[in-house]
């Protein structure tokens, strides 16, 4: 086992874990978070993206152990974040999700992608989303969704 | 009479915002992997590595005895049968564990346990089994009549069933005929690919003396049935519980082995046990779909019209039949769709099932629609294209016309009404058809050439009894039910036996009981995907469950709105003819009295109740439409491409859907469920496949292999809408989910060929991938002679 | 899908590291983002009995530069790179490649010297680095050497790094302003691996030119007479066009098919195109 001293959504988590663990299992298994949803563990469909020290990584691709020191953000942690709450609402005003399960990792993408300047066109927001898939949508809800996030955060940004 | 009450804010028609959005925006979604239960232990199976195997023996490691459970160990285990009165069918049993022989790859042999999914896992590896190889049954058109080893023994072929559908005088037709189209097409073994796989948790509930089973289904009433009878334990000791769902589309409305396992270790084990699908056991083995072959042959007029249709289906269904359809209802969909909505005179059609050492194949949104729609649509532009006439024309030479209506078609659907013309002209509008060919004509700067091209399908929907009857069904499921119970406050709960997995189910029937009685939504619960709290209903697939669902839910809403009338008059001292149920009160000639009222006076103080009247509000109904063999959408799907002829790649430019489903309950959630189904549609045209080599081996166990639509490469989708109420169900409603899944395909490689109309070249196999369009740009090459067959 | 178990241990430093992965010749592996390495152990297709994990070593993500090359750590990542925050020696061909690199979520962890040591055919970086004639310095427990970025690579995920020695940083030459590049990665989703990748590089202040085809059935394949043709003065697209053929007909070890073959030509002409135009 390996002992790892973590911040997870703010709080400081001392734990110990099998090195094989990865930070997806962890958080899900260990720290009961289970909005991080785990749906290829191979890094393709972009579910379980969580923040770690604040930039976006794959929750199945990064071992636990490896998170020794970092802090790591999940859906449950945007409780109060304003971006997050106006992503939120434009996810529902616009009917961009229907089973729910990629839904954590298309907010906290598109929370990237917003936070960095990176969804400026539909075009753009596009490919920003090529690393996330969804079944259920067609995608066309979450884009206009996410441009309308955009623009209420920026005041910049065209729509589909 | 329907209650007007309410308006159109919440009420049918109104696009009224999800109640599902807000526990998956927060991340507090609760799917079967989700639940925690203290000493669960986790289950990892042993799957064969094999396409086709006598098992000689098992071996445990030492030690892991207990934890590792063949089905030697496991004597309850009955194997999965599925009862068929098709003619002429096969239903091979199918042991949920393996015994002395495997089928596929991926087919379950042991299941090991232990406190962590890796550990489970390590202990799977540790298992040896000893197997002996049998040349594996791998292309169903080749070895359909016969093998070296059958699938399975004491066959003398590997079909599971074969039929003959025809009408008319095909020979006729084909004496007549000015123009013979001959084309051979494939819609290649896909996986249905839901985010979340598959989940079960099984457990032992002391207290109520039954096995709890949470699993991500689609049906979750009709796998209690089958459980129960595979264990030989009453169903009074089976609850089966479909919490969030994450995706569906077909694969999970069916019984899998897995389930059954899990139900039965709960029986033997007295702690929690949870398997959780991996995505690389979903590509292998949650029910693949699609993998037809088709050989058609079309007779035509000079002018195109199309005078019969001679066609050969084969459907290569992998090992075994799924409960509870079997593996029979592909093909003979595909040839009962065949015709499309064309008014087709003459038409014979042979369809095959095939039996193949390959992962058992399932519904997947369209069932067997999209491989017919692909089959008939491109061979309608073959057939326009030898009669040097545009596509569009020859399809409007042919489509059935309002007047028509009803019009029962050549493969013995019977299309209720709508203006299917329209809905192709208006697909055309869509996309501005002229200025795309005056695009066309210009060229493309960066030397791709673009192409048109359309699709249209008429959709069976929210069929009842006498289709399944029809089908020679194991189980009939004609009817839905809905159980409705007011709470002493006035609140409602709808207690339902569908299954929502994004659908948005619970805010769309929430909308008829508030039309029916003026209950504000958000006072209104819709309980779903438990045994337990509903009566028994078959669950969610087949684009039933709007149809049947709202149904039941608009019938025992009226039944407790007559009794509220009857409370609520008693009240007001007056007449329950002169009271109307209407935004949230029971309204009188002088003054009201709210639901809650009359709901305190139900149940707290009966004292108040009318003589004669019975104490509580719930009322149970089911409903069945008034015409069993279904309410026809329709819709015409086009697509433009643009193809780079030096590559072979294939960009989607353009991608509209003109459609009738009659009347919209929330018109967000038809459109959405549109662009969801275009998607996955588009998918099969263009990336998903799991290709199987010589021996049997899946060629695409994960996702860098199987590649799933991203938002990159998708167009944003166009939606125009024709209404068209269904006279045969309620509020005129049509079933819709699948539709948006059908046409793609067609109406993709009708583009791709539009395309390529100056090379000659075609594509006739989905996914229309770079090698295949480079494959048919150099066959074309090669080809001596005009484009017409 | 869960990896089978290991060891782990996180080695304060380079030479730690050295040490740690000599002590276990043959079992132990390296982990850096993981970005390949975690898919393959949560497949178990790959069961080392340890992982030494180098990711946060402060001496694999130095950064340096003068007049003539830009040296970049093996623990640069690539959104690094694709953020412009760590110096670029190719006038922007890097963070375009970096770009179109998997996911975001991938490439805030996934690291250059990762994907270098790796040698996936379809990776970008290998054939990027071959372009632009980068040097990658490597350290073992004899000690550091510097090895050639052009022939790195020497197979699909077979490489000239000892199994005992660590990729510590690639020098990079500098392209100058004058200098045009080509990049065409022909791939049929946005982040997917790669159908085929050229890589097309001129500067013609050195006389460089240089012509590299990545997804190519083994490590990247340098264009010997596409590259000469480009470095010349006189640019005729015919003539590159057979130089390209003369390539391709010159990599018969590749055993390309019809189709490869014509995506390699398509990849590789789009790129010099770029580079001319």
């Amino acid at each position: 086992m390996t002992a790892i001293r973590v911040i997870v959504n703010g709080a400081e988590v001392i734990d110990n874990v099998a090195p094989r663990t990865s930070l997806g299992d962890w958080l899900r298994e260990g720290r009961n978070l289970t909005g991080t949803h785990l749906a290829c563990e191979h890094g393709v469909c972009g579910a379980c993206t969580v923040l770690v020290d604040g930039e976006p990584i794959r929750a199945c691709l990064m071992l636990a152990a490896a998170g020794e020191g970092s802090e790591v953000r999940t859906i449950e942690g945007f409780d109060a974040d304003p971006l997050m709450m106006a992503l939120r609402d434009a996810f529902h005003r616009r009917h961009a999700l229907q089973c729910g399960f990629c839904t954590s990792g298309m907010l906290i993408t598109a929370w990237d992608l917003i936070r960095r300047g990176k969804a400026s066109s539909a075009a753009e927001i596009r490919r920003g989303l090529a690393g996330n898939i969804c079944r259920c949508t067609g995608y066309t809800n979450i884009v206009a969704a996410i441009a309308e996030a955009a623009t209420a955060a920026e005041g910049v940004g065209d729509g589909e | 009479m329907a209650n007007d009450a309410g308006g159109a804010a919440a009420g049918i028609g109104a696009s009224l915002l999800r109640r599902e959005d807000e526990r998956h925006l927060l991340g507090r979604g609760s799917f079967v992997p989700d639940i925690k239960l203290p000493g669960t232990m986790e289950v990892a199976f042993v799957r064969s590595p094999h396409a086709h195997a006598r098992i000689r023996g098992i071996a445990k490691p030492a030690g892991g005895e207990r934890r590792v459970f063949t089905a030697a160990d496991l004597p309850r285990l009955r194997p999965i049968r599925v009862e068929t009165q098709a003619p002429g069918a096969k239903s091979p049993p199918w042991p949920p564990l393996a015994t002395d022989k495997v089928r596929y790859v991926g087919e379950a042999i042991a299941a090991c346990l232990a406190p962590t999914r890796a550990e489970a896992e390590d202990l799977a590896a540790q298992i040896t089994v000893d197997y002996e190889p049998l040349a594996a049954v791998v292309d169903a058109p080749r070895d359909m009549q016969g093998s070296r080893h059958p699938v399975h023994e004491g066959w003398s072929d590997n079909l599971f069933s074969e039929r003959v559908f025809a009408g008319g005088d095909i020979e006729a037709a084909a004496r007549a005929a000015e123009i013979t189209v001959r084309r051979e097409y494939r819609m290649n073994r896909q996986s249905g690919a839901p985010l979340e796989g598959r989940a079960v948790l099984a457990y032992r509930d002391w207290r109520l003396d039954e096995i709890v089973i949470h699993a991500s289904t689609q049906t979750p009433h009709t796998l209690r049935v089958a459980i129960g009878e595979i264990l030989g334990i009453d169903l009074r000791r089976l609850r089966v519980v479909a919490p969030d769902v994450g995706g569906g589309f077909g694969p999970k409305a069916r019984l899998y082995p897995e389930e059954i396992i899990l139900a039965a270790l709960a029986l033997e084990l007295d702690q929690p046990l949870r398997w959780v699908e991996d995505r690389t056991e979903h590509l292998l083995t949650a029910a693949h779909s699609r993998d037809h072959h088709y050989q058609v042959t079309a007779y035509a007029s000079r002018d195109g019209r199309i005078l019969g249709i001679d066609a050969e289906i084969v459907v290569d269904a992998g090992a075994y039949g799924l409960w509870p359809q079997g593996p029979y209802q592909e093909a003979a969909m595909a040839a009962r769709c065949l015709p499309g909505p064309y008014a087709i005179a003459n038409y014979r059609c042979r369809a095959l099932t095939v039996a193949t050492n390959k992962t058992p194949m399932g519904p997947y949104r369209g069932v067997g629609r999209p491989g017919a729609c692909f089959a008939i649509e491109r061979t309608i532009d073959e057939v326009a294209r030898a009669a040097g006439r545009d596509p569009v024309e020859v399809r409007m030479l042919n489509i059935v016309r309002p007047e028509q209506m009803p019009f029962t078609s050549i493969g013995g659907m019977r299309f209720d009404n709508g203006n299917y013309p329209e809905s192709l002209r208006l697909c055309a509008e869509l996309l501005d058809l002229p200025g795309l060919r005056s695009r066309q004509r210009r060229g493309e700067p960066d030397g791709r050439v673009i192409g048109i091209g359309f699709a249209v399908f008429a959709e069976q929907t929210a069929h009842g009894a006498a289709e399944f009857v029809a089908r020679g069904a194991a189980i009939v499921p004609g009817f839905e039910s809905c159980t409705a119970r007011i709470l002493p406050d006035g609140s409602l709960v709808l207690m339902v036996g569908i299954q929502s997995h994004g659908q948005g189910l619970e805010t769309a029937l929430s909308q008829i009981a508030h039309h029916e009685l003026g209950i504000d939504p958000a006072r209104i619960a819709v309980r779903h995907g438990d045994t337990e709290t509903s009566a028994f209903g078959f669950g969610t697939f087949a684009s039933r469950s709007m149809v049947m669902s709202g149904g039941a839910v608009a019938r025992a809403s009226r039944a407790l709105r007559d009794k509220l009338n009857r409370i609520g008059a008693h009240l007001l001292q007056c007449d329950v003819a002169a009271v109307r149920c209407r935004d949230g009160a029971v309204r009188g000639p002088q003054g009201s009295v709210s639901i809650a009222e009359i709901a305190k006076v139900a149940h707290l103080r009966m004292d108040g109740l009318p003589p004669g009247v019975d104490p509580l509000l719930e009322a149970v109904a089911t409903y069945e439409p008034a015409v069993g063999t279904g309410v026809f959408s329709y819709a015409t799907h086009g697509a433009v491409v643009a193809v780079d002829p030096e590559t072979g790649f294939v960009e989607l430019l353009d991608f509209a859907v003109a459609e009738d489903c009659g009347t919209m309950i929330n018109p967000m959630l038809v459109e959405g469920q549109i662009r969801g189904g275009v998607v996955q549609g588009i998918g099969t045209a263009l990336y998903e496949e799991i290709p199987y080599d010589e021996a049997g081996q899946p060629l695409a166990g994960t996702l860098a292999d199987y590649l799933m639509p991203g938002a990159a490469e998708m167009p944003a989708i166009k939606i125009g809408h024709l209404h068209t109420p269904a006279a045969a169900t309620e509020y005129g409603m049509k079933g819709m989910g699948e539709g948006g899944a059908v046409g793609p395909p067609a109406a993709i490689a009708n583009a791709v060929r539009d395309a390529l109309s100056a090379l000659g070249a075609e594509v006739n196999e989905t996914p229309i991938t770079p090698r295949r369009v480079l494959a048919a740009i150099e066959q074309a090459r090669f080809r001596v002679g005009g484009p017409t067959g | 899908m869960k990896a089978a178990a290991f060891d782990y241990v996180r080695p304060r430093n380079v030479a730690a590291a050295v040490d740690l992965l000599a002590a276990d010749k043959g079992q132990a592996q390296l982990l850096a983002g993981g970005q390949s390495l975690l898919p393959l152990l949560n497949l178990r297709l790959a069961s080392p009995a340890r992982l030494i994990d180098i990711s946060r070593l402060p001496e694999l993500a130095m950064t340096d530069e003068d007049d003539a090359t830009v040296t970049l750590g093996a623990g640069v990542t690539h959104a690094m790179i694709e953020d412009r925050r760590v110096p670029d020696p190719s006038q922007g061909l890097m963070p375009h490649v970096a770009l179109g690199l998997a996911y975001r979520a991938v490439r805030n962890r996934g690291t250059l010297g990762g994907s270098l040591a790796l040698a996936d055919p379809a990776a970008e970086w290998p054939a990027v680095l071959a372009a632009l004639e980068a040097e990658i310095g490597v350290v073992g427990p004899n000690g550091r050497r510097r090895l050639s970025g052009t022939n790195f690579a020497t197979g699909i995920y077979a490489t000239r790094l000892a199994e005992d020695e660590i990729v510590t940083a690639l020098r990079i030459p500098k392209l100058s302003r004058a200098a045009r590049w080509g990049y065409a990665k022909l791939a049929r989703k946005a982040g997917a691996f790669a159908d085929a990748l050229a890589v097309a590089v001129a500067d013609p202040r050195r006389g460089y030119g240089r012509v590299v085809l990545g997804a190519a059935n083994g490590p990247p394949l340098v264009m010997t007479e596409a590259g000469r043709a480009l470095a010349g003065t006189r640019r005729d697209p015919e003539q590159l066009r057979r130089a390209v053929e003369t390539d391709l007909d010159s990599a018969a070890d590749r055993r390309f098919d019809a189709y490869q073959r014509r995506l390699h030509r398509a990849a590789a002409m789009r790129a010099i195109v770029q580079v001319i135009q």
